[in-house]
C-alpha cells in the first residue's frame, strides 16, 4: 500500500496514480489560496482508492504559524508546514497537529534541523518530507546540495527514529514515478529499502490514523470511543 | 578471424528491463539512447556507467493520445546493477524542452519473457 501526501490540485493525477500502483493521495493546496469545496468534490475515501485534501501552510513566522493550523487542522486530512525558517521548523516539530514538515532546507546551507529538533519530530510525530520534484527536476550543483542534505536528514533519522515521508509534489503527471522506482533511487541516498518502504506506505498510514483518534477526541486525554 | 564465443560461466550476467516513456514530444530510438546515457552519466558519473553494460535493445511506439506519446521498450544491462539504472531512468525529466517520464514496467531474465509480460504487445493492435 504505497500512498503520495503531496500532489497538487489536479483531477487527471488521482487517475494516472492509481495506474502506477498507488493505494491514494492527498491533494494539497496553500494556505493562502485555500478553497474548501474544489477539492470536497474530488475527496473519496473509499477502500480501493483514496483522495484527500490537503493544506500547506506557509507562514512568517512561529505565530502566524500557529494560526493557521488552529483554522485548516478541522478543514484538512494532511497538514503540511513550510518550513526553511529555523524558528518555523522548530515551532512544527513541537506541534503534534502538523502531519509533514516539508522544505526544512530551503534558502539555508545546512539541512535545517538539528538533535533538537529531530528528537522533537520524534516525540510529535510530525514526518519530515523527502521532496521527489526537487531530486528530479533540478541538476549537478543544485542536486547535489539536496542530496547532501537528504543524507544529513537521514543521517538523524537512524539515531532519533522520526518518521519520513517521500511526496512527489507532482503537478501534471510527467512529475508522477512508480513506488518500486522511488525506493529504489532512495537505496542510494543512505536508506535501506525497509525505511525506503516505510516513507512510501507505513508513515502515510501512520497519518491517516492519528487523524481518525483527532476527529475523535475531545480534549487531550479524553477521547469517544464508539 | 572471429572471435570464439565466451564459455556462460565468463559471460557477463545480463538482465532486460522493460520501460514504458511517455512524453509531450514523440521520442525516437536515439533519443532514448540519449536520454539515458544521458542521464546515468549524470547521476552515477563515468565510472559507474562503465560498469552497467547498458543497450537499449528495442522500442515500440503505443499511439499517442492528447499530447502524450507512448513508447515501451527494453534495456539491456548488467544483473548486477539494476537498481542504478532503474534510479537513472526514474531522474530522466525533459527532452528538448518538453516534459517526458519513464516507468520500469518490470525486470525480466530474456527478452521473450520481457515482452510477454511487460511490453505486452497485443494491447498495441487494439
Amino acid at each position: 500500500m504505497y500512498f503520495d501526501f503531496n500532489v497538487g490540485e489536479n483531477s487527471h493525477l488521482a487517475n494516472e496514480a492509481s495506474i502506477l500502483g498507488y493505494k491514494g493521495i492527498a491533494l494539497i493546496q496553500s494556505s493562502k489560496d485555500f478553497n474548501g469545496g474544489k477539492i470536497e468534490k474530488l475527496r473519496k475515501i473509499e477502500e480501493d482508492f483514496l483522495i484527500l485534501s490537503g493544506v500547506k501552510i506557509y507562514a512568517k513566522n512561529p505565530e502566524d504559524m500557529k494560526k493557521n493550523i488552529h483554522k485548516f487542522r478541522p478543514k484538512a486530512d494532511v497538514l503540511i508546514v513550510n518550513g526553511g525558517n529555523i524558528k518555523i521548523n522548530r515551532a512544527a516539530c513541537e506541534d503534534p497537529r502538523v502531519d509533514i514538515l516539508a522544505n526544512t532546507y530551503k534558502n539555508r546551507r545546512g539541512s535545517g534541523i538539528n538533535h533538537i529538533i529531530a528528537k522533537k519530530a520524534a516525540e510529535n510525530k510530525v514526518a519530515l518530507e523527502i521532496n521527489l520534484n526537487q531530486i528530479i527536476k533540478t541538476s549537478s550543483l543544485f542536486r547535489t546540495k539536496i542530496l547532501t542534505n537528504l543524507r544529513e536528514i537521514i543521517k538523524l533519522k537512524h539515531k532519533f527514529k522520526f518518521p519520513l515521508v517521500t511526496t512527489s509534489n507532482a503537478s501534471s503527471i510527467y512529475d508522477l514515478r512508480t513506488p518500486e522506482d522511488i525506493i529504489t533511487l532512495l537505496g542510494f541516498f543512505g536508506m535501506t529499502l525497509q525505511e525506503a518502504n516505510d516513507s512510501l506506505s507505513r508513515y502515510p498510514l501512520d497519518i491517516l490514523e492519528r487523524n481518525k483518534i483527532r476527529r475523535n477526541t475531545v480534549q487531550k486525554g479524553v477521547r469517544i470511543l464508539k | 578471424m572471429k572471435l570464439k564465443i565466451l564459455p556462460p560461466t565468463l559471460r557477463n550476467k545480463k538482465r532486460y528491463i522493460a520501460f514504458e516513456a511517455i512524453s509531450a514530444t514523440p521520442l525516437e530510438k536515439e533519443d532514448v539512447i540519449s536520454l539515458v546515457w544521458e542521464s546515468s552519466l549524470n547521476f552515477h558519473g563515468e565510472r559507474e556507467t562503465s560498469k552497467f553494460n547498458l543497450w537499449i535493445m528495442k522500442i515500440w511506439y503505443f499511439g499517442s493520445s492528447n499530447d502524450e506519446n507512448i513508447i515501451k521498450g527494453i534495456i539491456q544491462c548488467n544483473r548486477n546493477e539494476i537498481e542504478a539504472v532503474r534510479a537513472s531512468l526514474l531522474l530522466i525529466n525533459k527532452f528538448k524542452g518538453k516534459p517526458v517520464v519513464f516507468h520500469t514496467l518490470g525486470i525480466s531474465g530474456t527478452i521473450k519473457a520481457a515482452i510477454k509480460k511487460y511490453i505486452k504487445l497485443k494491447d498495441k493492435h487494439k
